[in-house]
């Protein structure tokens, strides 16, 4: 399988710059430099890639939408990762941490960029001293600082660490922690390409989406495009989690089955149990019945069935669970992390929990169920930011694929309230 | 023009507002309601509450009417059943943990909740578990209660802290379910303007504490008024009751307050009910000639009037003066001016201690000019004490709009944080300061201003800035002027004027309710109404009749000094209190002692009345109408609320007029409006002015032209002892005086009284912070403690007049030159 | 009264040149960061402290440290363990490991030691899925965690 993230993941030492300048590392600068920023946009436009934050929206158009002539920009590093089910930005972080620099000079470089920000989430403390680390030997060589490599393009990279607050990872709400603020996320329009950190242009990106830029501006544009599915380019790292026999991070090319990363590559489910479902994308993301295990894992496949790519966060149950179980997990996920900002939101997850648990607790009632079904209609799209759409997405979800879970559960504790 | 119109289609009627409208407000311009919470117009946009959700076609989800921009050929549609449940499920959501004590809520009747549910919401609730507890109702401050029970999150108290008053003091704290409205550490919500916050709550969460419990807001009779506090004259509305006053509200005018009003407007208010009001005419029977007591209020008008009328006869009019106040309103002013010119005879007529002169060799700009100003420069003036809304608006434009402030002022203020320029001068060199700025402007080159505390490269930058501005607004508060520097500062007025590139206009600052007004009526002994100098005979005689005197009088600080003299026989003093707040103290005191008869036409037993051998007593502001003229010159109409037996101050003062009146056919006034269009005709200035033309915002009255200034730098007194430093009596917005009595509302914010020293002189006398000292001035001293802040230059000792016990004034001896003043530890 | 120590004094000088000219709010993270590491909690006093050198209000201060989940208000013990419960690990039975933890050290999660070295949480996804069960304590993530494991790791902490 082509792989342009993990090829040398394991490869020791390879966090330190010697190793990854072994590995190849920091080429793609000169060859950037040869070129006018304006073509690197091209050329990132042409591969195809999208944004691996979550959202997969094309990650050159981004780039070209910032406010022309506005300066100074910013360049955000998007490395909150904080999307249950999701861990593999740590390891690309943990592991390669030059990887993300090289691809934060070359964004930089093309959108004329002085200055970058990375942020990473609270937890991530430990990784952050390695970044910063890895940021003063790009120092040190001169990747990094003023006139880099002679090219007369100047770049500070900084880390910034968050302090726990999920809602920290969509962009907007990043902004107003990153200038110290409480994490609201802000209305859009302005976006951010337009008035973002300081209210000057900003580019936010995930930290693989970066990671990739790299491996484009090396082989091109097009050896990327050859990668994947006609829409959905290149490779993606899928987070496998759950009840499989090899969790981990994998890089599959876009379009590989689920069921080609779940049995293949994770080892199948724990005890060869029977699979019931799994959530493709993040916990934000619905989550889809076994018997639609054969889709390939890209935006446009996932989306035609109902679902989504999201983070790449690949979340597997097996037929041991009553999804009313982690429903109301996430339900008390996402009422733990809405910023309460909007009401629907503040309100709705809490809302919500409360009736997941009181189905769970035994004193749910079918009624219970369609209010739930409701609720979740009053909160999608009405609410401020995706946060509210993605806490509705597993629950309403869980009900429209297992309604007999709930019906299960809601009978039982009725005809034997003691337990 | 048409450029910046968006047309657009709500509910199928063609809308043209325009471009950055938003739809709500486009809505809104043609009588289409679209529910909101969070949103309010002076706060912009925040889109958290989400009741404003209208389909927008071409728009896949439901929009926040509250954060979109109009769109040119935009469908909007605000009521689709899609809207109707988005609607009916976001007041569920605001519901979900609201107590629904509507029935016991000070808020009832007047709730955009109550009223949105009503309108749009679900008919009953489908919660079914415990609704949140939260703490019950409790003081967020002295005088405002929150109920965390209510709040429905919306932000709007948070973000006027934050945008507004730009103090960060009302925050949220926590996360998601956990929000709630609070301040560090649960420290009490007190600013200057905290009580903006019950206004604009659309629940019941903040609600004003004086007012809880006490009146159902539909059984308010609600009088539309003016705050009679500063000179600002903001838009209010007292709430009355049975005759009792229950609370204040703001009553937004953009052009006057910007919708908010200070803390001081709205808890200021117990003076109303004072203890020490004057309630009946009285008399001190032993005085001589008379020898009545308690007579009724027009007897003793009556009585007054042919007393004063009777020293004329004897010692001739100059015996006799008049000290009004900045504080009455225009038509009692007018009319008292006329009784002393035309009943008595006499130019004795003040209203003041500092110099000025009625007119601008400028415009005289309105407050809302500040807007569209690009400089605006502040010259001796404290807003945030004096003019508090004024305030707010310069925060408003510098933070907002991108306006450059610039500072000029002997001492740091609050303004300072937010100039980009701010120049501090010795105190007492303003006159200095002023005239170097004439001459670098003109061209002359850069006088020497070694003396003046400023470097000549801070006055070059304040030049550099006002040769690039376009539009500069100037604030200046003559009363912290010393000398004749006014004139100096006028000189410079004319001398911005001449720069073609500069449109500029002047905001007179002094911060007492009316002080414009006291201007424009004469209330100067050498000015009559509209700032007709004294000497233009043929003027006057045209309005006033051949008798009017055309002779300059007094002015107040000489006729207490003429009083102590004894040439000085009969006093009037309208509403002011020059034993207090007159330079002087002790002396004042002991020239009203000696006069014949003084006469004090007041609200209060002040110091000044306790003198008195005739007191008149007055209504003023919560009772009385009439009009009064804000510092930008716009005139309104201040109603009364309160009723009462006592005839208003208006028609006192024309019944002694018409007691003195030689022909015996006085004039008799029916309401003040009577007095108003008297004015109108007489004063120029005022003939645009009626109940008619001020009704809803106001009207600005044209201000009469500068007569050409002169003033001279006077020149640097030198101490009378090394150690002495020059006093800078400083103003504070919740003084302790007759009006913040011991009772009020307010006593949280009486401070104590601080002297304000430069590091290097507390050095040199050896003292530092909290230092209980004596500041000594002649034989009159005020004891304060040291606070070592830098506040003003060295040299120099700030010190805020916090009560009338305090007694600063006493330390000055007059207000034409510095006073020097002695630090002693005690 | 609160004082940073002087290791803090210099990483805040370092923490603020990464920010532009007049955009030192930026700061507020990270210095309080630097307080809940040096005092283990962040109180009123370090608030003000804070504000004063990056000119906030204190009350701004405290909206934004209640917001974040690292900040607490009282003390942690020296230990501070945060256990994952989203849905990764609990698929893979984080639920009975943590009330094991709880149980081993004797108080109830979200309580500390009453020798304050322990504090225990539960936490939402710390993105570590495809190696839960797991638990951070203080900087250090521990992943793939049995009764037996969590017992050795607490056992080897001092
Ligand atoms: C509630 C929420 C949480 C998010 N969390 C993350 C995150 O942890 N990491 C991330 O890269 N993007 C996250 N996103 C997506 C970002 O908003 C943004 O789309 C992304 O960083 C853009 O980068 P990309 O274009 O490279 O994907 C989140 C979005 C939402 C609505
Ligand atoms: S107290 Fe009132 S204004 Fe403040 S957030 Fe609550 S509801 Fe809004
Ligand atoms: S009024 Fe529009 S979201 Fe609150």
């Amino acid at each position: 399988m082509t792989q342009i993230l993990f090829h040398n993941i394991n490869k020791k030492n390879l966090h330190t710059l010697e190793v990854y300048e072994q590995e190849g590392g920091y080429q793609g600068l000169k060859k950037a430099f040869a070129r006018e920023p304006d073509e690197i946009v091209e050329m990132v436009k042409a591969s195809g890639l999208r944004g691996r934050g979550g959202a997969g929206f094309p990650t050159g158009l981004k780039w070209s939408f910032l406010a022309k002539d506005v300066f100074p920009r910013y360049l955000c590093c998007n490395a909150d990762e904080s999307e249950p089910g999701t861990c593999k930005d740590r390891e690309l972080l943990l592991k390669n941490p030059h990887l993300l620099i090289e691809g934060m000079i070359l964004c930089s470089y093309a959108c004329k960029i002085e200055t970058g920000y990375i942020y990473l989430r609270g937890e991530f403390y430990d990784l952050c001293e390695i970044m910063e680390g890895a940021i003063e030997e790009a120092y040190a060589k001169g990747y990094l600082g003023k006139n880099i490599l002679g090219s007369g393009f100047n770049l500070d990279i900084h880390t910034h660490l968050g302090a726990g607050a999920y809602i920290c990872g969509e962009e907007s709400a990043l902004l107003n922690s990153l200038e110290g603020g409480r994490g609201e996320p802000r209305m859009k329009p302005p976006f951010p390409a337009v008035q973002g950190l300081y209210e000057k242009p900003t580019v936010i990106n995930n930290v693989e989406t970066l990671c990739v830029v790299p491996y484009i501006v090396n082989n091109g544009a097009e050896k990327h495009a050859a990668i994947g599915t006609e829409k959905s380019k290149g490779t993606k790292l899928v987070s496998v989690s759950g009840h499989v026999k090899k969790p981990g991070n994998y890089e599959v090319v876009m379009g590989t089955t689920v069921r080609e990363i779940i049995y293949d590559l994770a080892g199948g489910i724990r005890d060869d149990n029977e699979l019931k479902a799994y959530i493709p994308g993040g916990s934000s993301v619905p989550m889809v019945p076994a018997d639609q295990v054969d889709t390939p894992y890209d935006y446009e496949s996932l989306q035609a069935i109902g679902t989504m790519l999201g983070s790449g966060a690949l979340i597997v149950i097996d037929h041991t669970v009553n999804v009313v179980e982690t429903s109301l997990r996430l339900a008390s996920f996402y009422m733990h992390e809405s910023c309460g900002k909007c009401t629907p939101c503040r309100e709705g997850t809490r809302w919500m929990w409360q009736l997941l648990n009181q189905i769970q607790t035994g004193q749910g009632e079918a009624a219970h169920v369609d209010k739930l079904v409701d609720i979740c209609d009053n909160m999608s799209f009405k609410c401020f930011c995706p946060l509210g759409d993605a806490a509705v997405a597993p629950v309403i979800s869980s009900i429209q694929k297992f309604r007999a879970d709930y019906d299960e559960l809601i009978e039982k504790l009725t005809a034997n309230p003691a337990v | 023009m048409a450029d910046d119109q968006v047309t657009l289609t709500i509910d199928d009627q063609t809308v043209s507002v325009p471009k950055g409208t938003k739809v709500v407000d486009a809505a809104k311009s043609v009588g289409i309601e679209i529910p909101v919470f969070c949103y309010h117009e002076k706060l912009g946009p925040l889109g958290c509450c989400r009741m404003c959700l209208v389909e927008v076609e071409k728009m896949p989800k439901l929009m926040t009417a509250c954060t979109m921009d109009v769109g040119p050929d935009m469908v909007v549609k605000t009521t689709t059943p899609k809207v109707e449940k988005a609607q009916k499920g976001v007041l569920e959501f605001t519901l979900l943990n609201h107590p629904l004590d509507c029935p016991v809520c000070d808020k009832g009747g007047e709730c955009p909740l109550q009223n949105n549910t009503f309108k749009y919401g679900p008919g009953d609730t489908r919660m079914d578990f415990h609704r949140a507890e939260n703490l019950k109702a409790g003081p967020l401050s002295p005088v405002i209660t929150l109920d965390r029970e209510r709040c429905i999150a919306c932000q709007r108290c948070t973000r006027y802290s934050e945008v507004i008053e730009q103090d960060n003091a009302l925050v949220m704290h926590n996360r998601g379910f956990n929000n709630e409205v609070g301040t560090f550490n649960n420290e009490p919500y007190d600013t200057r303007f905290s009580g903006n916050v019950i206004d604009i709550c659309p629940v019941g969460a903040l609600t004003n504490s004086q007012f809880r419990f006490k009146a159902r807001t539909w059984d308010l009779t609600n009088s539309d008024t003016l705050c009679a506090h500063c000179g600002c004259n903001c838009n209010m509305t007292l709430g009355v009751r049975t005759n009792k006053f229950m609370r204040i509200e703001a009553r937004p005018n953009d052009l006057v307050d910007d919708g908010w009003i200070c803390d001081k407007a709205r808890w200021g208010y117990d003076f109303l009910e004072s203890k020490n009001r004057l309630v009946e005419a009285r008399t001190v029977p032993d005085n001589g000639t008379m020898v009545f007591s308690s007579p009724t209020t027009q007897d003793a008008a009556v009585r007054t009037a042919e007393a004063i009328k009777k020293i004329v006869d004897e010692h001739g009019p100059e015996s006799v003066g008049f000290i009004g106040s900045p504080y009455g309103t225009n038509e009692e002013l007018y009319l008292y001016q006329k009784l002393f010119r035309l009943g008595f005879g006499t130019n004795n007529i003040d209203h003041k201690t500092y110099a000025d002169s009625p007119g601008l060799p400028i415009d005289h700009y309105d407050v809302s000019e500040i807007e569209t100003a690009d400089l605006v420069l502040v010259i001796a003036s404290d807003p945030t004490e004096e003019l508090p809304i004024l305030d707010l608006r310069i925060k408003k434009v510098v933070t907002r709009h991108g306006v450059k402030l610039a500072v000029l002022n002997d001492q740091a203020t609050l303004m300072d944080k937010y100039a980009h320029l701010s120049l501090r001068y010795n105190i007492g060199s303003d006159a200095g300061v002023f005239a170097a700025l004439t001459a670098a402007i003109s061209g002359e080159g850069m006088a020497d201003i070694k003396t003046t505390g400023i470097k000549a490269d801070q006055l070059k930058s304040l030049v550099e800035m006002l040769r690039a501005s376009k539009k500069v607004t100037l604030i200046y508060n003559s009363s912290a002027l010393t000398g004749q520097s006014v004139a100096v500062l006028k000189q410079l007025m004319a001398m911005i004027k001449n720069i073609p590139s500069i449109e500029c206009g002047a905001i007179p600052a002094v911060p007492h309710t009316n002080a414009v007004g006291a201007m424009d009526m004469g209330i100067l002994p050498d000015y009559y109404p509209g700032g007709v100098p004294v000497a233009d005979g043929e003027a006057i005689q045209q309005t006033w009749g051949e008798t009017a005197p055309t002779q300059p009088g007094l002015s107040a600080m000489e006729m207490i000094r003429k009083a102590e003299s004894g040439e000085l026989k009969a006093l009037l003093v309208y509403r002011a209190n020059p034993v207090v707040d007159f330079p002087g103290g002790k002396q004042v005191e002991e020239a009203l002692k000696k006069l014949d008869l003084l006469v004090v036409h007041d609200m209060f037993e002040t110091e000044t009345a306790k003198l008195a051998h005739i007191l008149l007593p007055s209504n003023g502001p919560g009772v009385d109408d009439g009009t009064t003229t804000n510092i930008g010159g716009r005139v309104q109409f201040r109603k009364g609320g309160l009723k009462t037996a006592h005839p208003p101050d208006w028609k006192i003062i024309s019944l002694m007029a018409n007691t003195v009146s030689e022909e015996g056919d006085g004039i008799n006034y029916i309401t003040s409006f009577s007095v108003t269009d008297e004015i109108a005709k007489n004063v120029p200035g005022y003939a645009e002015i009626s109940k008619k033309s001020i009704k809803k915002e106001g009207m600005t009255r044209v201000s009469s032209a500068s007569i050409n200034a002169t003033g001279a730098v006077s020149k640097e007194s030198s101490p009378p002892k090394p150690e002495a430093l020059k006093l800078r009596i400083a103003n504070y917005l919740f003084a302790h005086n007759t009006i913040l009595d011991a009772t009020s509302t307010l006593a949280h914010h009486f401070k104590p009284s601080i002297v304000h020293m430069h590091a290097s002189d507390a050095k040199k006398l050896k003292l530092k912070n909290e230092d209980d000292v004596v500041v000594v001035s002649g034989d009159t001293q005020v004891s304060a403690q040291v606070e070592i802040s830098n506040r003003c230059n060295p040299g120099g000792v700030v010190l805020p007049n916090i009560s009338d016990e305090q007694g600063v004034w006493g330390l000055a001896n007059s207000r034409d030159s510095v006073t020097w003043v002695e630090i002693r530890k005690v | 009264m609160f004082a940073f120590s002087k290791e803090a004094e210099k990483k805040i000088e370092k923490i603020l040149k990464k920010y532009p000219e007049g955009r030192k709010r930026s700061a507020l993270l990270p210095l309080l960061t630097l307080v809940q590491r040096q005092e283990r909690h962040v109180n009123p006093d370090a608030m003000r402290e804070i504000g004063r050198r990056l000119d906030l209000s204190p009350a701004y201060v405290q909206s934004v440290c209640s917001f974040y989940t690292m900040y607490s208000n009282k003390p942690v013990g020296k230990y501070l363990i945060l256990f994952c419960i989203n849905i990764s690990c609990q698929l893979n039975g984080c639920d009975e490991l943590l009330a094991h933890t709880a149980k081993k050290l004797n108080i109830e999660i979200g309580g500390t030691t009453e020798d304050m070295k322990f504090t225990l949480h539960r936490e939402e996804c710390l993105a570590a899925c495809s190696g839960g069960p797991m638990m951070r304590i203080n900087d250090t993530f521990y992943e793939n965690l049995t009764a037996e494991k969590i017992d050795q790791i607490l056992g080897s902490l001092d």
